[in-house]
């Protein structure tokens, strides 16, 4: 009976093995997604899950490459006109929107139109502010005539909010933000809500043989145990991380790679400038000198590389002032003594309490702070709260926060020396470089300003610049060609292959 | 047979109600004595010793993320615990012996708007009400404390009313009443006494629902403000290192367990013994 059984199940279970085994499969990208995107439509939001998803549903005019180095997507060319007040933009021929619409200058016009307007409600609307007028001589030439030069334009123009919508459905009132439809390597198939987004591969996109993969998965899981076990158990195709708690567990798994990058965050310890006793350089000094600035990375952040400045280390602006403030406690209770704070002064440190790093980070912070004999008082908030009360009330004494990088440093700088940051740091000469690089058009002469700009600020510590951490992509071993683009964090699935 | 069961199940019980006692007893003496019980401090960290393991290195049930002791950490937890769910338990039954016993000795309008309002506290899911609380008093110990003890009045208020409608109508209290006892003094003698049973039991199982929820709050970083101890907030840190110190969790999700369960046992059995009419 037994062997009757056994080669009955056998004769059930060889077909099965052998088909496994003979089709290649071709199944669409699985990723984690670490949240919920507010809406699919680039233009109503400034949240980063956003981007992360509709990079590959839209196209922008220009976009970074895998250096930061703005290059041709929509554009073929371009040109600087009239000393920079004048680009124009030389349209790609051939391509078409997903409903099956060739791209025209029309529909460039009407979307710069639709984010300058004041109804659409971009967050990021003010960067466009420069274009006065835009002209479309013919389908494919576009000219935007400026009111001064804008070096941060072209970056904000490479970024995803500036993706190419199509003129008719502008027209119509489409909800781009439920039903996007762009000129991207993918098309939207279906949203369920908190759940998953499906796209499909676009069959007729701009860039020959491209995409490889059938179509892209967004899973979304906000929980990071939950997305590493994804992978583990071949669930989820790549996951991207920023902690490195996992990391030995996931490089135990043979099927599994772990890539480290930079970010492009400046993990920082804020202090309001503007409450004593912080207003006092010295006590602002002493902070920097208490903390040590590797171990804070190592330990909240899962690792990464000091700064001494408020850009990034990858960044090609990033200048080193690290020797400015090493790890001195020493010096810290000299300089505390000296601006006459004492152990019986508490500061208030508010932490965005959604945020596991940081308030790790925090944690680590008041112990070192009270080494030195500083004490501090925490009080958890949730992000609404932090960016209401903390962000922009400035209503606090320190806090813990990652500020994120765009492609221009104007976007990280802008406002910095004004009483508008939440830090209330007022530093007039600073402020009038930042401005004044903005209309500078040559690389080296912008650089030598911001390189005075983030001098100041080194020395002057608005924040402790404690440094930028890494992040962790795990991806499936067969899969290759997965990029995140520098500073947007945005995912790129158009040369992704599975071997 | 069956008497060797019921004898099997009378020393299950036996023990149970032992071990429950003894571990209650050991938490009191945990939140009195803790600078001599934990070997470490509760808040010290320790970035070289991050994530030992029981154990190691003289720390018996490892440390956390940041090198802290977790026994330590659990010790000194315990004063938080029982504070929050004494005082809590405390607010909770004033408030609901005032509003029972007006309801029911008044009656009347008194009692009909009372209870309305009660059971409008009831028809909210406790956790959700607590947090309502807590984001309208603010973050904290204090603010928590205050939340938990609100939300259960109605809970007591209930029972209150109950036991005070029953005792007025019986027939003792009817005749001390004819005697020309006043009435306050017959609220003291005869009705307050005799719930006493219920409301002792009441009260334990309020203070293991306390127990409970001050920890979720504090998973949800409403209660306890870090680096203080709590076992909430010890269970929302160990989250994210399930799988690298699972010991992160385990323990002081074991003692939360055992004084839940202690509580519950001592609540069940209390009210047991102390109450004749169930028998």
């Amino acid at each position: 009976m037994k062997i009757i059984i056994t080669i009955g199940l056998l004769f059930v279970f060889i077909p099965t093995l052998s088909f496994s085994r003979g089709a290649k499969e071709e199944k669409p990208i699985r990723i984690a997604l670490s949240g919920n995107p507010d809406t699919l439509d680039p233009q109503k939001t400034a949240g980063t899950l956003t981007f992360q998803v509709t990079k590959s549903i839209y196209d922008t005019l220009i976009e970074p490459d895998e250096k930061g180095v703005l290059v041709p997507a929509l554009a073929e060319r371009w040109d600087f006109q009239d000393e920079g007040k004048k680009i124009l933009f030389h349209l790609r021929k051939g391509v078409t929107f997903h409903d099956g619409t060739p791209l025209t200058s029309k529909d460039v016009a009407s979307t710069l139109k639709r984010i300058q307007d004041k109804n659409t409600g971009s967050p990021h609307g003010a960067e466009f502010s420069p274009i006065e007028r835009i002209e479309t001589p013919d389908p494919s030439t576009v000219i935007l005539h400026l009111s001064s030069p804008s070096a941060p334009l072209m970056a904000t123009l490479a970024s995803g909010w500036s993706a190419i919508l199509p003129a008719h459905l502008i027209e119509a009132g489409h909800d781009f933000g439920s039903r996007p439809v762009g000129t991207g390597p993918f098309k939207f198939k279906s949203w369920v809500r908190d759940n998953q987004i499906l796209l499909e591969k676009n069959p007729s996109y701009w860039m020959r043989g491209k995409p490889k993969v059938p179509g892209v998965e967004f899973r979304i899981i906000t929980e990071r145990s939950i997305q590493v076990q994804g992978l583990l158990s071949g669930q989820l195709d790549v996951i991207d991380m920023y902690d490195a708690i996992d990391l030995p567990l996931l490089q135990k798994n043979p099927n599994v790679k772990v890539e480290k990058v930079l970010t492009s965050l400046v993990m920082v310890l804020a202090m309001n400038t503007a409450r004593p006793p912080l207003s006092d350089l010295r006590v602002r000094q002493a902070i920097n000198f208490a903390i040590q600035k590797q171990e804070v990375l190592d330990v909240a952040y899962g690792g990464g590389v000091p700064v001494g400045t408020f850009m990034d280390a990858s960044d090609p602006y990033y200048v080193d002032f690290t020797s400015l403030y090493p790890y001195n406690p020493e010096k810290a209770k000299t300089l505390l003594q000296e601006a006459g704070v004492y152990a019986d002064r508490t500061l208030e440190m508010v932490l965005p309490q959604n945020f596991e790093p940081h308030v790790r980070a925090g944690q680590i912070y008041q112990e070192m702070l009270q080494k030195v004999g500083l004490s501090v008082k925490i009080r958890l908030v949730d992000w609404s709260t932090w960016i209401s009360d903390v962000y922009r009330k400035a209503n606090y004494d320190l806090t813990v926060i990652g500020h994120t990088g765009k492609l221009d440093p104007d976007s990280r700088l802008a406002n910095y020396g004004t009483d508008k940051t939440y830090v209330r740091w007022v530093h007039p000469e600073a402020a009038s470089l930042i401005t004044k690089a903005k209309s500078i058009m040559n690389p080296a002469e912008r650089k030598a300003l911001y390189s005075r700009v983030l001098e100041i600020m080194a020395k002057e510590v608005p924040f402790v610049y404690v440094g930028t951490s890494y992040r962790y992509l795990g991806t499936r071993k067969t899969l290759e060609g997965f990029r995140i683009q520098p500073k947007l964090d945005a995912y790129d699935f158009r040369y992704v292959e599975v071997r | 047979m069956r008497i060797r069961i019921r004898r099997k199940r009378q020393k299950i019980q036996k023990f149970f109600l032992f071990t429950s006692t003894v571990y209650l007893c050991f938490l009191l003496f945990a939140a009195v004595g803790s600078s001599y019980l934990a070997p470490h401090s509760p808040t010290t960290q320790n970035l070289n010793q991050r994530l030992l393991p029981p154990f190691t290195e003289g720390k018996i049930l490892g440390t956390d993320d940041l090198g802290r002791d977790i026994w330590s950490r659990i010790v000194y937890g315990t004063r938080s615990l029982l504070l929050i769910g004494t005082v809590s338990v405390g607010i909770a039954l004033a408030g609901g012996l005032v509003m029972g016993i007006l309801a029911g000795a008044i009656g009347g309008i008194v009692d009909s708007f009372i209870m309305l309002l009660m059971d409008g506290i009831l028809s909210f899911p406790t956790v959700l009400l607590a947090i309502t609380v807590v984001s309208v008093l603010g973050y904290g110990l204090v603010q928590v404390t205050v939340a938990l003890g609100i939300v259960f009045i109605p809970v007591f208020a209930r029972l209150v009313r109950a036991e005070t409608i029953s005792r007025l109508t019986e027939g003792y209290v009817e005749s001390s009443r004819a005697l020309g006892t006043p009435f306050p003094k017959i609220l003291l003698r005869h009705v307050l006494p005799n719930m006493m049973p219920d409301l002792i039991a009441q009260s334990t199982v309020t203070f293991a629902l306390v127990v409970v929820i001050e920890a979720s709050l504090s998973f949800l970083g409403l209660g306890t403000q870090p680096p203080e101890p709590s076992w909430g907030l010890m269970l929302k840190e160990s989250r994210n290192f399930l799988y690298q110190a699972p010991w992160m969790a385990i323990f002081p999700g074991l003692a939360l367990a055992a004084t839940v369960f202690s509580f519950n046992y001592l609540g069940d059995y209390l009210s047991e013994q102390l109450n004749p009419q169930r028998w």
